[in-house]
């Protein structure tokens, strides 16, 4: 099916998380890891994959491009070096309801491009922001009027007149708002995604979804409302949102209850009647005093296909088949030994940890993160899984990540991890996927890690 | 009963948990915080599914008394949990009153506790049903005490399903909460550490039951701190130093508790208590509001509803 001698891996498909081999390519960020608000909060490859942006807790934005290769020396693709870093949003503070905002970005989502210039959407909780990002190669010199740093010349002196012209200069890449989405939430905006018109997109909150479009920021529709009319009936939020990747009228949301309600917008103005609802019966042996919030989703991803989508809780990724709602077809654990823990996993807060998960490039192997700076891969078509570590250890390029393993309990085997032992304070809760090579992006805490799979 | 204890300690962190999230940079995550309110609703209903002797409970004002309980069959799992309680615990635990004339009967069913029917009996004639009740009223107020003696371990390796046993344990549990080492033999407290089976404590409750066939008249007037009670108890049941251990780390949870629910309150005006009373009656109070009753309790007395309603309306009053 694919040439896998190819070294210059543009190929689709076979070889999941085991027939790929890990390598460690790049680590971005301080070696210490105190400062709060380098805290990653999200990560995200453009639709070609040249650009990585991530987003962190002091609501900057970092971009980062893939240099071109030298096609002559193929050792390895070629490495993310930072493009632009720019301040997306600042701290707020909401003087009615005696609130601060916080600046953290919550979301970074791509505009595919257009024209030479890159948009991207960027939010944290309460407004959402477009953002282009263009370069400047050249500048324009040999004004009339002005000197070449800017000041004014004195118009008697100019004895000859000549034409401006465009003289190459240092890239320079500059980031400037586009517009701003402001004002139209009440609850934390936990989504964006943008519709596949390339025109409109949505943005979710706690209780609401609404619909923007790209031009117009002084208003937006309201799609979905779950907010009761008694607060006190509340039962559950909404968690994630996404639109399908080719159906403009189609989006889907998660909840807190573990449930995930397709919508259809040519149905009706407001969408919350669902146009189907995922769900899966609960497992009554494995009830317990936490199984509400361990059954919350915290993410929801389309494959690239638009048949199927993923969703990731606190134990577990799911695969569902748009066109059956009773039950997943595919459920992989990602640390069920986690599942006897659970309560001392709520006093550390932990078991509040929003996992994300995403989809290679061919929909054929899903990764997610988990603690101890583990991170795990699932092949869909081998079922098989691995384990990898995003470490420091293994700084050199090249170095194969050796897959890693948790013994839940009973005898420790060499080079096992006892659950006991595992930090975690070390999640990976941000991870991504390029959209055509076998390169990933997985955030710690404040470092950012990139992988490639091995080439020869 | 070690649901009772897991329970306590669930409450108490919860309450921590929200608590804190009021003062958290960015403003309340609704989110976070109804997970944690789902959690307290299910501890809670843990407290008042457990059928102990709920003559014990029913009189005491501040109690979270099962009033159901006695009417209850034991052998219905907590409100709320799909878990099927074991049929050997249910089915040998008999109803409350009847257990007051069975001290025995609390050991056979708990499975894992090793805890010999004769403690109880001994135990037994040491508790005063008032004291008991009286302890049990205060621990109402306060929930959910860190339960180190219980939760030692970090983890729960049985997992909470395994722990779970909507088991005829006596709502002796509540008060072995508060300190009351009431305990039945099946919801004998764990000490901390690797949850050795605790020492079955007689069930205070069946004197007072006796007495009252109901329990009411032996609460104790409310109020009084549930301190005294477990000591006194623990001291006087034969093997129960674990469970007094136990007890008495109840005790300091319970005062960090209700100092949480103390500063909750205060910062409740809005949420009126429900009648006037006494100190205990304050932290219910201060968090009741009109909150509609939890399905599937059944719960007939006022104090119980205040009881049962506190955090939830708590988390909504957010």
């Amino acid at each position: 099916m694919f040439l896998k001698f190819s070294l210059r891996s543009v190929f689709y498909g076979a070889g999941g998380g085991n027939d790929i081999q890990w390598c460690f390519s790049q680590v971005k960020g301080a070696v210490d890891d105190d400062v709060a608000e380098d805290i990653i909060s999200t990560v995200e490859f453009n639709h070609s994959g040249e650009l990585l942006a991530t987003g962190d807790k002091g609501g900057r934005v970092v971009i980062f491009q893939q240099e071109q290769e030298n096609k002559i020396q193929s050792h390895s693709r070629g490495e993310y070096n930072v493009y632009s870093t720019f301040q997306s949003h600042e701290p707020e503070f909401d003087y009615l309801k005696s609130l601060e905002i916080e600046e953290k970005i919550n979301k970074i989502r791509w505009l595919p491009q257009k024209n030479a210039a890159q948009f991207l959407l960027s939010t944290n909780d309460k407004t959402i922001k477009l953002w282009k990002i263009s370069e400047r190669d050249k500048r324009p010199e040999g004004y009339n009027l002005k000197e070449e740093d800017g000041r004014y010349r004195d118009p008697t002196t100019v004895t000859t007149l000549r034409v401006p012209v465009f003289r190459p200069m240092d890239l320079m890449v500059e980031a400037s708002p586009r517009r701003i989405f402001a004002n139209a939430h009440t609850y934390h905006i936990n989504s964006i995604s943008i519709n596949s018109d390339y025109e409109t997109y949505l943005s979710a909150d706690d209780l609401r979804i609404n619909l923007w479009h790209l031009e117009i920021t002084d208003r937006s529709f309201n799609i979905v409302d779950i907010k009761p009319a008694n607060m006190e009936e509340l039962t559950e939020v909404i968690t994630a949102a996404e639109f399908h990747p080719n159906s403009c009228n189609t989006f889907v949301y998660s909840s807190s209850k573990g449930t995930i309600r397709l919508c259809d917008m040519r149905a009706s103005a407001l969408c919350d009647r669902h146009s189907k609802l995922f769900e899966e019966p609960e497992d009554p042996s494995n009830r317990s005093f936490f199984s509400e919030i361990i059954s919350s989703i915290s993410d929801v991803k389309f494959s690239h296909s638009g048949r199927y989508m993923m969703t990731r809780d606190y134990l577990s990724v799911k695969i569902w088949d748009l066109n059956m709602e009773n039950r997943p077809v595919e459920t992989y654990q990602v640390h069920e030994y986690l599942r006897s823990k659970l309560c001392s996993l709520y006093e550390n807060d932990c078991i509040f940890d929003k996992f994300e998960c995403c989809w290679n490039g061919s929909d054929s192997v899903v990764m997610t993160g988990s603690y101890n700076n583990f991170f795990r891969m699932f092949d869909r078509n081998t079922k098989r899984d691995i384990t990898l570590e995003a470490s420091r250890e293994n700084n050199k390029p090249r170095t194969v990540l050796k897959p890693r393993k948790v013994c839940a309990s009973g005898k420790r085997k060499k080079d096992e991890i006892s659950v006991d032992s595992l930090d975690f304070n070390k999640k990976i809760l941000h991870t991504a996927w390029h959209p055509k090579e076998n390169i990933i992006a997985v955030a710690t805490t404040n470092n950012l890690y990139i992988f490639q799979d091995k080439v020869n | 009963m070690e649901f009772k204890l897991e329970a306590h300690r669930i409450v108490s962190i919860s309450l921590g948990k929200i608590y804190n999230s009021r003062v958290q940079r960015g403003g309340i995550k609704l989110h976070k915080n109804l997970l944690v309110s789902l959690v307290l609703r299910s501890a809670r209903q843990v407290y008042l599914s457990d059928p102990c002797p709920s003559l014990y409970l029913a009189g005491h004002p501040g109690a979270p008394a099962l009033p159901q309980q006695p009417g209850e069959s034991v052998a219905g799992p907590p409100a709320g949990w799909g878990e099927p309680p074991p049929p050997a615990a249910c089915a040998a635990w008999p109803e409350p009153e009847p257990q007051l004339e069975l001290p025995a009967v609390p050991e056979v069913p708990r499975a894992g506790d090793a805890e010999p029917a004769a403690t109880v009996t001994g135990a037994g004639d040491t508790l005063q049903g008032g004291e008991a009740e009286a302890a049990e009223a205060a621990w109402r107020r306060v929930e959910g005490p860190r339960e180190t003696a219980v939760g030692g371990s970090d983890v729960f390796p049985q997992g909470f399903g395994a722990a779970r046993r909507p088991c005829g344990c006596p709502p002796g549990d509540e008060d072995k909460m508060s300190a009351s080492p009431r305990v039945d033999g099946c919801c004998a407290p764990r000490p901390a550490g690797p949850e050795p089976p605790v020492p079955p404590l007689v069930c205070p409750r069946k004197r007072g039951a006796e007495g009252v066939g109901g329990g009411p008249a032996d609460f104790p007037a409310p109020g009084s701190t549930p301190l005294k009670k477990p000591r006194r108890n623990s001291e006087e049941q034969p093997g129960g130093a674990a469970a007094a251990a136990a007890q008495e780390e109840e005790e300091m949870e319970t005062g960090n508790v209700a100092n949480l629910i103390s500063i909750f309150g205060s910062s409740f005006s809005g949420l009126l208590r429900k009648s006037p009373g006494g100190g205990r009656e304050e932290a219910e109070g201060e968090e009741s509001g009109p909150e509609a009753a939890e399905p599937g309790q059944i719960c007939c007395d006022k104090p119980v509803l205040r009881d049962i309603n506190p955090w939830s309306t708590a988390i909504v009053a957010f």
